[in-house]
């Protein structure tokens, strides 16, 4: 790497060739203020803040989007800088309504913190008082133009990171304004609530509606950990406050995600309204009624202690840790010799011995999308989808015309004509196959044909559904044979899919789970577990990463982590699994390399 | 040595910056051997003196043309004038009238609201006539120390008095004394 050497505020700065004034200063510690700046964003200098003054330089240049070259000379606190910081702060704050006593943001808003750093203690400019529309029309947040100061982050956040293009800016001047598609309401708009925007606005412009007015930033608690809504996997913070979860943010420093989350595992967690369980419940003389732990867990050491092996059955959510699966394949399987096992979910295909991984579909040219929904089921993948078509990648769907992707593609393909598409793929430079569990039997042959020439990343359905398939737990479950039944329901949404139905009404059912439904009423034990920022584990994305979860808030009632359930179940059929959760933690982990 | 004369005012707030002022707490027993309070909006004694005091305080917007009246009057009588609070330094909370204008916040408190029976909006002449631009004291006299704050705390009125009694004027509060909220 070709280092620039430069000289900023007297003090000499060495930093890698291409960097801008604002990453030099960053890495030597010297903080220069910004606005319409953000790390993740492509820089644009619009806002004026993080002017300095650079020695031969005819005006005031913007750190934030000037490269260093070497011998560059450069002030960052000069009275001439400061007085421009003022100026373009007077200026920001005439416009629109930035009173901060009524605002939720106040105590958290970047505007504010420069408006304290620059000493603006009144205006010099008349405010403007032309009042803004507040668009309250999403339902998990709402965007107060009145609050905006036009910095175009939501707009960049929206185009250059998730590609969805639903924001942009109309109108001139001090009458500029946010908005979304041909000027819709954003409820109505091709918007797809995302929150990327949210996240990286700087003022109470964009605000969450359930989060707000809970407090400032430095009384709650950041939790990192993985969001277990989808095999994407995409690191992201829980935010706490008295034990409370406010609300959802992306992990920026996270591998896969880099910082953005979709609806799905932002807000949708927050906004489950299905009722938990939060006690054991055993039937007793036909009713299900709550029992202690004790006597629950014993209830089903007998039952499952007693049973044949092939009248064993188990059935598994992947929405389970890595722990919690590992248990489940070890006790049931390797214990009990039960092989009537099986998941909630299909598993994809292999394709090929070699798989690829999400950071692939970036450097495609043609790309495939077979059998998955990704705009649906893993948005997080959409937008990289979304990135390379941006970037002039063509893309195929060979899935429906009903598929998310489909308006984004260039081609459109029915399974039976797939085909055509592996025959444009294979002329092109670097093809990437982005597949999921839909492919049918024939699609995945012809497929293959491409093995060795594309990049094969399988998207799977669910979330572990990876480690759960690696640890043989997808066999083939045949719900007539079983006599027993084992169901790690988990929190997984089922839609009030019976997945009972072909099971012998005589059987014995336990289900583990975190919610009630017609099938927690059909169990004859209930063992309630902890939901997903209740405990800690790990999980192994579609791409094979085991990535840690962590617990951010206290178990609902009795509800326990779904390991520890299945482990104190092994404990009490004398089986020694491991003892703690580490334990258990690093042997999942050796049996899933 | 005789003490140092301040005067306090109020013009469209809620009060809620003298609140503020009082939390100085048992500090302020220090701060009466040191200065004497001539008149304020809590004592008997509402208008500065005409002989003119040191420090003059006024919290509160300036929404119509009394508040002009009491500004004017209170830059005139003082030497050395503090604006107090998001009021009087940006207009704060009244001026969220500027965003619908004087007559629809009129109509909409006196006539539209929903408890309001043959409601009427008040306009005798004793009373100011509302502006059309709510704004801050700063606007209408020239202010000598702007303390924001919703309210300032409590430490913000100790650090500017007794800094003004050392002798110092300042331009501006420490970061950890200056907040809009």
């Amino acid at each position: 790497m070709t280092m620039v050497n430069i000289n900023i505020n007297g003090q000499k700065v060495s930093a890698a060739a291409g960097s801008t004034i604002l990453k030099a200063a960053k890495q030597a510690g010297i903080d220069i203020p910004t606005l319409c700046d953000h790390p993740a964003l492509i820089p644009v200098g619009a806002c004026r803040i993080c002017v300095v003054e650079v020695k031969g330089q005819r005006t005031l240049i913007t750190a934030c989007t000037f490269p260093i070259s070497e011998g560059l000379e450069i002030q960052t606190e000069s009275p001439q800088v400061v007085k421009a910081r003022k100026l373009v702060l007077d200026l920001i704050f005439s416009e629109r309504n930035h009173y901060c006593p009524y605002c939720e943001m106040s105590g958290d808003c970047e505007l504010q913190n420069l408006g304290y750093r620059y000493s603006l203690d009144h205006f010099i400019y008349p405010t403007y008082t032309k009042p803004f529309p507040v668009d309250a029309t999403r339902k998990y947040f709402l965007m107060d133009h009145n609050r905006c100061v036009l910095c175009g982050r939501c707009e960049r956040a929206c185009g250059d990171l998730v590609a969805n293009h639903t924001l942009g800016l109309r109108n001139r001047g001090a009458n500029s304004m946010i908005h979304a598609d041909a000027n819709v309401p954003f409820g109505e708009s091709t918007c797809i609530s995302c929150g990327s925007c949210l996240q990286v606005c700087p003022t109470g412009a964009l605000c969450d509606k359930r989060s707000a007015y809970m407090g400032h930033d430095i009384q709650m608690e950041h939790i990192k950990t993985t969001c277990n809504q989808c095999s994407i996997g995409c690191g992201m913070e829980i935010v706490t406050r008295g034990g409370n979860v406010l609300k959802i943010v992306g992990d920026w420093d996270a591998a896969v995600n880099s910082g953005l989350l979709c609806k799905n595992g932002r807000f949708d967690p927050l906004y489950d309204e299905r009722q938990r369980v939060t006690r054991p419940l055993l039937r007793r003389s036909g009713k299900l009624e709550p029992a202690s732990w004790e006597e629950t867990l014993q209830a089903v050491a007998e039952r499952v202690g007693k049973a044949n092996a092939k009248d064993l059955g188990v059935l598994a959510s992947t929405y389970a840790t890595n722990e919690a699966l590992y248990l489940l394949a070890k006790l049931f399987q390797k214990e009990l010799k039960a092989t009537n096992v099986g998941l909630l979910n299909d598993v994809a295909p292999k394709l090929s011995d070699k798989q690829g991984s999400l950071a692939d579909i970036a450097l495609g040219d043609v790309i495939l999308v077979v059998g998955c929904d990704l705009l649906k089921d893993q948005p997080v993948s959409s937008f990289f989808v979304k990135r390379s078509v941006d970037r002039g990648a063509r893309l195929i769907v060979v899935d429906g015309k009903d598929n998310g992707l489909a308006p984004f593609a260039y081609m459109n393909l029915d399974m039976a004509d797939i085909g055509k598409a592996i025959e444009i793929a294979q002329r092109a430079g670097n093809p990437v196959v982005v597949y999921g569990a839909g492919v049918t039997d024939k699609a995945a042959t012809a497929l293959k044909k491409l093995q060795g020439k594309a990049s094969f990343v399988a998207i799977e359905n669910g979330v572990n559904t990876r480690a759960a398939a690696a640890l043989g737990l997808n066999n083939g479950f045949k719900p007539s044979a079983v006599k027993v039944l084992y169901a790690l329901l988990g929190e997984q949404k089922l839609d009030d899919k019976d997945v009972f139905k072909n099971v012998d009404k005589k059987a014995f059912v336990i289900a583990q789970a975190s919610f009630a439904s017609p099938l927690t009423e059909r169990a004859d034990v209930v063992l309630p577990m902890a939901i997903w920022s209740e405990r800690a584990g790990s999980l192994t994305n579609t791409e094979g990463s085991v990535q840690q979860v962590n617990k951010a808030v206290e178990p609902a009632g009795e509800a326990k982590p779904d390991w520890e359930v299945i482990s104190l179940l092994a404990d009490k059929l004398g089986k020694k699994l491991g003892a703690s959760l580490g334990e258990i933690s690093a042997r999942a982990t050796q049996e899933l390399k | 040595m005789a003490r140092v004369k301040v005067a306090t005012d109020w013009l469209a707030g809620c009060a809620g910056c003298h609140m503020s002022f009082l939390d100085i707490d048992e500090r302020i027993v220090k701060l009466l051997e040191l200065v004497e309070f001539t008149s304020s909006p809590v004592t008997d004694l509402k208008h500065p003196p005409k002989e003119g005091v040191t420090v003059g305080i006024l919290e509160g917007a300036i929404c119509n043309t009394h508040n002009i009246e009491v500004a004017k009057q209170m830059r005139e009588r003082c030497q050395i004038l503090i604006a107090v609070g998001d009021c009087a330094t940006f207009g704060g909370v009244p001026a969220m009238r500027n965003l619908c204008g004087t007559d629809e916040a009129l109509k909409r408190a006196y006539l539209d609201t929903e408890s309001v029976v043959d409601g009427l909006i008040p306009d005798s002449p004793e009373l100011g006539k509302p502006l059309e631009m709510v704004t801050g004291v700063g606007e209408v006299v020239k202010v000598d120390l702007f303390i924001p704050g919703c309210p300032p705390r409590a430490d913000a009125f100790w650090y500017a008095l007794t800094e003004l009694l050392a002798g110092r004027v300042p331009i501006v509060l420490p970061r950890e004394l200056f907040t809009y909220d």
